[in-house]
């Protein structure tokens, strides 16, 4: 059992579990403080507005605590959380019956095409409005928790091929939308030559 | 930009989030919930704690084990005599072998079970 610490910023992450293992439960606020926002970045960025997704990363970082000693250090511990963030939140729709209306939630405000907006320079955050509710669920999932498309299909309920393909249609988006500026593209390609 | 480095970039894009400026707030809000989770945890465990102990000494009450002390408790008074004229020390072992013996005993009894049982729920 670790001894006695009272300064926890200076820890890596697997030695903040191993204290938090043994109840300490300052040892799992500064993991918290630590990766507070990216979960509920993540929660933000599946559609949950922001004061569920705190309600919801509150609760996974409580489950993540009461599950300490089931995290081996193989993953990151942010990586580990955000799993049980998304798979409560995806639950939590599933209580509400949300989930189902996601598959028929309609597009967001663009469509795909190497024209669309490349230009402007946007961030994920805005680029991720553009997509279809399920496309954007999928996307975040997959490049946001770390879900395999399996791991995806199974938290959705929804057959393996129909997850890739809002995956596919949602990259399809997103690459248009987060394209690099032609400019920035031609200097690329001038300063390799 | 290939399939694969784009997938890269939108996973660091997903990665890269900014701290957001009730980050600590939100982190001391856990601290407390998980505090509050102990104490409630602790209560629970104390009262069952106690209930099992009050549960295994009235086990030990109907068993008769404490009329096989009051027994033991009449020898005990005939030999504190014989000590009385030694120390006396002897006056408590008198008293703890007349009518209060029993009552003690049954009070450690449950504080005994009470503290271990606690323990092991604890543990559990």
């Amino acid at each position: 059992m670790p001894g006695v610490i009272t300064n926890f910023a200076s820890l890596h992450d697997v030695e903040l579990c191993a204290h938090a293992a043994a109840g300490e439960r300052r040892a799992f606020g500064e993991l918290a403080r630590r990766h507070g926002s990216a979960v509920r970045y993540l929660l933000r960025r599946m559609g949950a507005q922001p004061a569920e997704a705190d309600d919801v990363a509150q609760d996974a970082f409580m489950a993540a605590f009461e599950r300490i000693t089931e995290f081996r250090g193989e993953g990151t511990f942010v990586g580990w959380v955000k799993k049980i963030a998304a798979r409560l939140y995806l639950r939590r729709l599933q209580k509400a019956r949300r989930l189902a209306a996601l598959a028929e939630a309609e597009a967001g405000g663009f469509e795909a095409g190497p024209a669309a907006d490349a230009d402007k320079r946007i961030d994920l955050d805005e680029a991720l409005k553009g997509l279809a509710a399920a496309e954007r669920m999928c996307v975040s999932l997959c490049f946001g928790a770390g879900l395999s498309h399996q791991e995806a299909a199974e938290a959705l309920n929804l057959p393996l091929g129909t997850v890739k393909s809002h995956v596919k249609r949602g990259l399809d988006k997103l690459r248009a939308r987060l394209a690099p500026p032609a400019s920035a593209v031609s200097a690329g390609s001038r300063g390799n030559v | 930009m290939s399939e694969i480095d784009f997938d890269r970039r939108l996973e660091r894009l997903f990665a890269e989030t900014p701290e957001l400026p009730d980050g600590a707030q939100f982190a001391a809000g856990i601290e407390r919930a998980l505090s509050r989770g102990w104490t409630a945890r602790r209560w629970l465990i104390g009262a069952a704690g106690v209930v099992g102990g009050v549960i295994g000494a009235g086990q030990l009450f109907a068993s008769g084990l404490f009329a096989r002390v009051e027994s033991a408790g009449q020898s005990a008074r005939v030999l504190s005599e014989g000590l009385a004229q030694v120390t006396s020390g002897a006056d408590m072992v008198s008293a703890l072998s007349g009518g209060l013996g029993p009552w003690i005993a049954g009070g450690l009894a449950i504080l005994t079970l009470a503290f271990a049982l606690s323990r092991v729920i604890e543990e559990i």
